[in-house]
């Protein structure tokens, strides 16, 4: 019972922690930057290329695709760089010191990025719902908000395993911002999976975001809980699958570093 | 006869254009600025313009490779004096008998020079990947407006660089100031969808006049007096630039200079 207590403790103030770190640094006009304009930005650009090129009557698959897809600035530069800001800091060592449940330490640095994330969203949608006269009238908002707090978590499970590689690479900022970039591709926030030829929708199947923004579209659209359930229960364990996948390079990244001496080599 | 200081103002200028085109070679931020992200934006632009019939694909290709002068010009021009104190140059920067400003200029001139690349690599993207065929219609032209082009971005980094340093403030919304810019220059899709207050915005951006020069001549769509007027506004704005970056330099060596902070961390 004190084994699961400690754990608990230390999901959570690891999660606090590691959160207030990133934020110490990233000063709160760059909070408001990454959270409010530059979602608007892209929300914008995105939304008004699309209605250049298949009218107004479409705004709405633009709009949704990008305010879903935003999930990702928590869930891959987010989590990322709390994972990967421990090596940054020199504070890696301390932690792979110390007898710390690690899938607990792992996971924790997660925690508050879903919840941010999931803001982050919302932000978007309500610049849709402004900008774009997106309608939510039929729509279930609990099941809106249950479907983007899926997203959120299977994205941040991306977030984690490009973490354990900004643990052995100094190109962490590159790894993310091609992520995010083919995150817009191959989501679909921008090209309906149709379009696209069949060896890029297998590829877009075996992402994150792509069930939970056909999920968020359908439930705007006016879709029940039940008639989505098949794609989120997908994205919750394609999420799980890529949480399990970084823990298990966190723990082979932990061992290697030991073994060569190189937990703090750049 | 050129006279001796600008003999050695353009020596000076020319090793940090070398300089920086080393530097920025290796970089993997430069690299996705320059190439990954531009062909990322240039592959959802040709399914949802080109395939749709909104566009034709050298609008893509030249728009596209815009967004690629642009963030690059915003990140690695933005950031040329910041990068110097960052690695504490500036102090040395300002005490040799060089002006910073022409080192600055030779920086830029490279950091635009690269990005001349994403068009290239968007290019490639139409051309190899969507089985497009691109033709130039007004190739002559259409080199002059790449000119005038990259003489308009120099002198836009110019400004936005001592902002930077400035403004700290500004900086923080540096990420934010990507997308804007495509929309008010008209990279992908045309001004008219945003509202009529931008208008006056887009005409105070030289990249705007870029891009209509560029899409003008690879279509063969402007005539040669529109050309000439947008030819005209980016020299024009080009030359407000300058003077403005060169007042901007001097008050924020002068800043730097009175507050000590020329090594600020």
């Amino acid at each position: 019972m004190r084994r699961l207590w400690l754990d608990v403790r230390l999901f959570f103030d690891g999660a606090r922690l590691s959160y207030i770190a990133l934020f110490r640094w990233l000063q709160p006009h760059t909070y408001l930057a990454s959270k409010i304009v530059m979602p608007l930005a892209q929300i914008l650009f995105f939304t008004l290329m699309g209605i250049f090129a298949s009218g107004q009557a479409n705004a709405a698959f633009f709009a949704v695709g990008n305010a879903i897809h935003l999930a990702s600035v928590n869930g891959i530069y987010g989590v990322t760089m709390s994972i990967g800001g421990d090596r940054w800091s020199g504070s890696l060592p301390y932690i792979f010191g110390t007898p710390a449940n690690r899938l607990v330490l792992f996971s924790g640095r997660a925690f508050f990025h879903v919840l941010d994330g999931m803001l982050g969203v919302f932000v978007g949608l309500a610049w849709g719902v402004l900008l774009f006269h997106l309608d939510l009238s039929h729509t279930d908002l609990a099941a809106l908000g249950l479907a983007v707090l899926i997203t959120t978590f299977s994205t941040s499970g991306l977030g984690l395993l490009l973490g354990c590689i900004s643990l052995v690479s100094i190109e962490t900022m590159f790894i993310n911002n091609t992520a995010y970039f083919l995150l817009l591709v191959f989501s679909g926030a921008n090209i309906p999976l149709a379009q696209m030829p069949a060896w890029m929708q297998t590829v877009a199947w075996g992402l994150p975001l792509t069930r939970g923004i056909a999920a968020s579209r359908q439930l705007i659209a006016g879709a029940r809980l039940s008639e989505v359930l098949p794609l989120l229960g997908g994205e919750i364990l394609l999420g799980i699958l890529y949480v399990l996948i970084g823990f298990s390079l966190f723990r082979w990244f932990e061992f290697q570093a030991k073994r060569r001496g190189t937990l703090e080599a750049f | 006869m050129i006279p001796r200081p600008w003999l050695q103002n353009a020596r000076v200028a020319y090793s940090a254009f070398v300089m920086t085109l080393r530097m920025n070679a290796p970089d993997a931020f430069v690299l996705f600025t320059i190439l990954v992200q531009p062909l990322l934006i240039a592959v959802m632009a040709m399914w949802m313009l080109v395939e749709r019939g909104a566009a034709n694909a050298l609008y893509v290709v030249i728009g596209s490779g815009m967004t690629g002068l642009w963030s690059t010009l915003l990140f690695m021009g933005g950031n040329s004096i910041n990068w110097e104190r960052w690695t504490g140059t500036l102090e040395l920067m300002v005490g040799q008998p060089t002006p910073v400003s022409v080192i600055i200029f030779g920086k830029n001139v490279a950091v635009v020079f690269q990005s001349l690349l994403s068009m290239v690599g968007s290019y490639a993207v139409a051309a190899v990947l969507f089985h497009q065929s691109l033709v130039i219609e007004q190739p002559l032209l259409f080199g002059v407006s790449l000119v005038l082009t990259t003489v308009a971005f120099v002198s836009f980094g110019l400004v936005i660089a001592p902002i930077f340093l400035l403004s700290p403030a500004v900086q923080h919304f540096q990420n934010a100031m990507e997308f804007p810019i495509y929309m008010l220059c008209g990279f992908l899709f045309p001004i008219a969808l945003l509202p009529g207050w931008t208008t006056p915005f887009s005409y105070l951006l030289a990249p705007y006049w870029a891009a209509r020069a560029l899409h003008g001549t690879s279509s063969g769509g402007a005539s040669f007096p529109e050309l000439l007027y947008a030819w005209g506004m980016m020299l024009l704005l080009s030359a407000i630039y300058l003077a403005v970056s060169g007042r901007l330099t001097v008050l924020m060596l002068n800043r730097a200079r009175a507050d000590a902070s020329l090594r600020l961390e």
